[in-house]
């Protein structure tokens, strides 16, 4: 039963979370958590669920992010056509990467994703005739909905955007895990040739969820730059890749809940050590360690180790941390 | 004169290549021995080229003598490295230990910044300003000394792996890790030498190619991802595949580079992966588990 209440009670408190301060400075910190935990929760489709690493994620964060600037500034599409053409864009891209990658499994396929992320970053880096280069685009204009009737323009209005976003996105992740695909997905996670042997396409399976991880990203991206209003090729870089990596490793791959609960504590983290400058980079490493060695489960199997008894559970959620205790 | 442009092309293609090489080797041996993917071993060949700087700027030593503490130095730093982030792991899942030696990674580019400071350095070396002409190519001696450090080196690795008492136990590591460790051969051990060894030679890169360049604490992240191209090219596990693909990397960039576009010729490198993986999923001379 509490269980079925959390979700609404957390999403309750989202809703009312705003309200609770005048501050932009934190509806600003409030939003970045949404759109990192948009893009950490599609990242956890690949890493969570298909059981994949990848390193070319914050790749299709970066073509979202550009596709809405282009696509709005020069081709007049604006909104949420222009919103979802940059997710078609990611998806695409992710198509055809994932079409090439997927082949390779364990950490060739990691290596390689990070060489698709490279070539994308090099090429929006040189390619100054479209995406202006290092330079980056500035003066994206801010969301309008409706042919122009609505403009966002506060923090707070973005925030509640993003929040639809998120809680779309996180029950459709919720119906694909209990649904037939969902299923077929954490079989091929667990064991590849069991699941292929009882007639789950396997690489069919895996395109899938990349394409769908890709499109949300680009989405989150093309979110991010009507919100920030500036996007440099740096989105593309290692920190952001290595940042979303942290947030669903550090919150809990394979688990709604975890990549949220990651954003948030990467948004908050980084902004209370700012007063250490180059240092808090080095904690967050040494937190990431500390995850990976101590808590492979992430800040979520916390709560399952002390607040629901370690019993058997009867749905067919998946639990990645659980496997690995059980190992133990 | 054609000629001549591209024939010096190539030379400076093979010089970078062989920097390549030295990078991929260690990455290629660690996996190749151990099965761990390090996403940190372009810091040690940071760690490298620092500690060159360091010690002929500090101490005040010659070059040669900074180059060999240093590659000894972070052959330490290797060694404890695999004692606190990937000894502890060995037995957990391939993603754990990958996910290790990306905080790692993180952990010494960003303590480097810290520690050394974001402005770019520069090594000197007494080889830099001296220029070697071979009829109409002209090569600096430190490009030469490149070449040639590698290609000592690469016999020295492929004498001690083939012959030496550790070196055959590495390789039976690499067959069978359990086996290995039936017929008595002390993992621990062949850890340690694999990281030495694997660290070594990325320092010993770093040293080598930093006087040819600035060198700045996010520059790993650069060296990790050009040996990472190799290796794929090559196949991860495999030092002919290092080797060979290293060298095609260095003398596709640079005539990539001579004749499109410099910019372009950094996505080259990507591009070629793609094609070799299409056609070989598991890379030139490699052997992959596939979907």
């Amino acid at each position: 039963m509490a269980s079925k209440l959390l979700p609404l009670i957390a999403l309750v408190a989202a809703a009312l979370l705003p309200l609770l301060t005048g501050s932009t400075y934190f509806h600003h910190l409030m939003v970045l958590w949404l759109l990192y935990a948009l893009l950490a929760l599609s990242l956890n489709i690949i890493i969570g669920y298909l059981g994949e690493l990848t390193f070319g994620h914050a790749a299709f964060f970066g073509i979202g992010a550009y596709a809405a600037a282009i696509l709005g500034m020069d081709y007049g599409l604006a909104g949420i056509p222009g919103i979802l053409a940059a997710g078609l864009v990611a998806g695409l891209f992710g198509l055809v990467i994932g079409y090439v990658a997927l082949r390779i499994v364990g950490p060739q396929f990691a290596i390689l994703t990070l060489g698709f992320g490279s070539i994308i970053y090099t090429i929006t880096n040189y390619w100054v005739d479209v995406t202006r280069g290092p330079m980056g685009i500035s003066n994206i204009p801010p969301l309008t909905f409706f042919g122009g009737a609505l403009t966002l323009e506060s923090a707070q209005q973005y925030y509640y955007v993003a929040l639809i976003c998120v809680v779309a996105f996180a029950y459709a992740c919720y119906a694909l895990v209990h649904s037939r695909t969902g299923r077929a997905f954490i079989a091929t996670r667990e064991n590849p040739q069991l699941a292929a042997s009882i007639g789950i396409d396997i690489f069919h399976m895996k395109l899938l969820g990349f394409v769908v991880a890709t499109a949300i990203a680009g989405i989150g991206g093309a979110l991010y730059a009507h919100y920030v209003k500036v996007i440099t090729p740096e989105l593309m870089g290692l920190q952001y890749m290595s940042a979303l990596i942290i947030m669903v490793i550090v919150g809990g791959r394979g688990t709604i809940a975890g990549p949220i609960i990651g954003a948030l504590i990467y948004v908050g983290l980084l902004e209370l050590l700012r007063p250490l400058g180059a240092m808090r980079l080095v904690i967050f490493a040494a937190l990431l360690i500390a995850s990976v060695i101590f808590l492979p489960g992430g800040i979520v199997s916390l709560w399952r180790r002390y607040v629901e008894q370690p019993v058997l559970r009867k749905t067919a959620t998946p639990q990645p941390s659980a496997t690995v205790e059980a190992a133990e | 004169m054609e000629f001549v442009v591209f024939a010096q092309q190539v030379v400076n293609g093979l010089v970078n290549g062989m920097a390549y090489v030295l990078i991929a080797t260690g990455l290629t041996l660690i996996f190749g021995v151990l099965r761990i993917v390090n996403f940190a071993h372009g810091e040690f060949y940071m760690l490298g080229a620092f500690f060159t700087y360091y010690v002929v700027s500090l101490a005040g030593l010659d070059y040669v003598s900074a180059t060999i503490i240093a590659t000894a130095v972070v052959a330490a730093v290797g060694i404890l490295a695999n004692r606190l982030f990937f000894w502890p792991l060995r037995r957990e899942h391939e993603f754990t230990i990958l996910l290790s030696s990306l905080g790692l990674a993180l952990l010494l580019t960003n303590g480097g910044e810290v520690v050394f400071g974001a402005d770019p350095k520069y090594v000197s070396s007494p080889f830099s300003d001296e220029i070697v002409e071979m009829g109409n190519l002209i090569v600096t001696q430190q490009r030469v000394v490149i070449f040639a450090v590698g290609v000592i080196v690469l016999i020295a690795l492929y004498l001690f792996i083939k012959n030496s008492r550790m070196g055959k136990m590495m390789r039976a590591t690499a067959q069978n890790p359990e086996g290995a460790a039936l017929t008595g051969i002390n993992i621990r051990q062949v850890h340690t030498y694999t990281f030495a060894l694997a660290c070594g030679l990325a320092a010993l890169a770093g040293a080598l190619v930093g006087p040819t360049a600035m060198i700045y604490p996010t520059v790993g992240g650069w060296a990790v991802l050009k040996g990472f191209i190799v290796v794929i090219m090559g196949g991860l596990g495999s030092i002919p595949g290092a080797l060979v693909g290293g060298l095609a990397l260095g003398v596709i960039e640079s005539l990539g580079g001579g004749y499109i576009s410099l910019g372009f010729a950094e996505a080259i490198g990507y591009a070629i992966i793609i094609i070799v993986l299409l056609w070989r999923p598991q890379g030139l001379f490699g052997t992959a588990r596939r979907a």
